[in-house]
């Protein structure tokens, strides 16, 4: 804890020399910003920042899988030449992989940016719409919307294809997946994501896990294109 | 969704003097319509003025009309007072009558080359990105805060640009990327985002214009209105053009649909049938 008032403590000293330096963005002082955990303008726990997979990229060991995609993860473990990430197709939401990610926080719109596999992003929509998979029925990454509850930032997806691996030892999931993510700062360098899965064609049962990340201070993205030395990737 | 999903949006086939290819990508072929800019400009130019065959691309003529505008209403702010630029934004066109590039001989050639082996080596077909600044008929999302200008893709390769607002300085060993390293400070109203660190890899246009590691852009971004952006871009690049090279185009706010999930790579025919002369 004396480490967290110390850090504190030099935010808000930082705060205080911003001020004194430039007193016309005085009025952009966070006033909660001194309590320790980063705040966004709008007061909500700030998630913003690059961050990384520190506790494996494995989900749960043996999730409830009904006989068919408990075959179907027992092949795929003995034979993995259609795993899509070897085509440089997208991973969709519960396969993560070892390189950062970066969240970009607005009021009405989190981005969650990955640096490898598509280098591509996820978008939570905060503005209080229902799911609508007019568009998109069934797509990589599938339909995202958020809201908070306290400092923990919900987000719940549905409208997936059956085609992504769950992990990087394939395991399946039916096109009825539906993932909630709790996404929570309990410290400055810490991201705990807990994971519901549910998959009624998939799974007896709904399963949880939580993955840990660690932020990753002084380093932004780089550009990562699966595609620029894949040759499978054009096939 | 694939590329090819596309096609009723954009379909276009490409013709040649004996008859159509049928099989032409939607992506590529919109890209000639609304890319920048069209072959027909190259071929307009002094250093393409042997080139007897002229490669008959549907769209390859320039604009002459201003594409229809976006919706009125004041420009949204930051709480900063800076214009926000936030929002789903369709592909940007070019204004008709822009000014064509002066090239340096290789560089007239190479497009010549390009354009009369159909694209045939087009790296955007190859579901690699389409770099800076080549325009897409796509959806482009800003998500912008104080300190960073976002930029969503919805194709050719659905993946973002960073444009950084809070420094005003590229890193010394930048690199050479495909976006390159875009930093963005304010001149008024307008958004100046000065890109520098690419690789010389990818073509402005379908037509093939080419570019060095030298390639410098400059690129201004303005809110006009509520659903109107201008955006003027400068190209240069001394080791293939002899002088900058500026266009205008506008981009216009998509209200009506999201972007969809565009993954070039899922089904992509594009690269099996670009098979050049």
């Amino acid at each position: 804890m004396h480490g967290k008032r110390l850090s504190g403590f030099a935010l808000l000293a930082g705060v205080m020399v911003c001020l004194l330096a430039q007193p016309a963005r005085g009025q952009q002082a966070k006033p909660k910003a001194a309590a320790g955990l980063p705040r966004a303008e709008d007061g909500k726990a700030d998630l913003s920042g690059v961050w990384i997979v520190s506790d494996g990229l494995q989900i749960t060991p043996n999730p409830p899988y009904q006989p068919a995609f408990q075959k179907l993860w027992e092949e795929r473990k003995k034979n993995a030449s259609d795993d899509p990430a070897k085509y440089c197709l997208p991973n969709g939401v519960v396969r993560m992989t070892s390189r950062p990610y970066k969240i970009v926080q607005t009021e009405k719109l989190v981005v969650l940016l990955s640096e490898g596999n598509t280098h591509s992003f996820r978008r939570f929509f905060l503005d209080g719409r229902a799911h609508n998979l007019d568009l998109e029925p069934n797509s990589w990454t599938g339909d995202s919307i958020a809201s908070w509850e306290g400092d923990t930032l919900v987000v719940d997806s549905i409208g997936f294809n059956d085609r992504t691996w769950l992990d990087d030892t394939g395991k399946p999931h039916s096109d009825e997946l539906h993932v909630v993510e709790r996404y929570r700062r309990p410290n400055l360098n810490r991201l705990e994501i807990q994971y519901t899965i549910e998959d009624p064609k998939a799974l007896t049962k709904p399963f949880t896990f939580t993955r840990v990340m660690t932020l990753v201070p002084d380093r932004d993205l780089q550009e990562y294109f699966c595609t620029d030395t894949n040759r499978l990737a054009a096939k | 969704m694939s590329a090819i999903n596309r096609a009723p949006k954009e379909s276009i086939s490409r013709s040649t003097g004996s008859g159509v290819i049928a099989a032409v990508c939607s992506a590529c072929a919109a890209l000639l319509v609304l890319g920048f800019p069209g072959p027909a400009r190259s071929q307009a130019q002094p250093p393409a003025k042997s080139q007897t065959k002229a490669v008959p691309y549907p769209g390859a003529v320039r604009p002459t009309t201003a594409p229809p505008p976006g919706p009125s209403g004041p420009v949204p702010r930051m709480r900063d007072g800076k214009p926000d630029l936030s929002g789903m934004w369709n592909g940007q066109r070019p204004l008709p009558n822009q000014p064509d590039p002066e090239m340096l001989p290789w560089a007239a050639a190479l497009t010549k080359e390009r354009t009369e082996n159909y694209s045939a080596d087009d790296p955007e077909a190859r579901c690699l990105p389409g770099g800076v600044p080549r325009s897409a008929p796509y959806h482009t999302q800003y998500v912008q805060t104080l300190k960073l200008l976002l930029m969503l893709v919805e194709g050719n390769i659905h993946s973002f640009r960073q444009i950084f607002l809070d420094r005003t300085a590229h890193p010394k060993n930048v690199g050479q990327l495909w976006y390159g390293d875009s930093i963005g400070q304010w001149d008024g109203d307008t958004l100046v985002v000065d890109t520098v660190g690419f690789n010389d890899r990818f073509w402005f246009d379908m037509a093939g214009h080419p570019h060095t590691t030298q390639l410098h852009v400059i690129e201004r971004y303005h809110r006009r209105d509520y659903g109107n952006m201008e955006i003027q871009v400068t190209i240069e690049d001394p080791g293939a053009y002899s002088k900058p090279w500026v266009s205008n185009r506008v981009a216009t706010l998509e209200t009506q649909i999201d972007m969809s999930e565009y993954v070039c790579n899922e089904n992509n025919s594009d690269a099996l049938h670009l098979v050049g002369k």
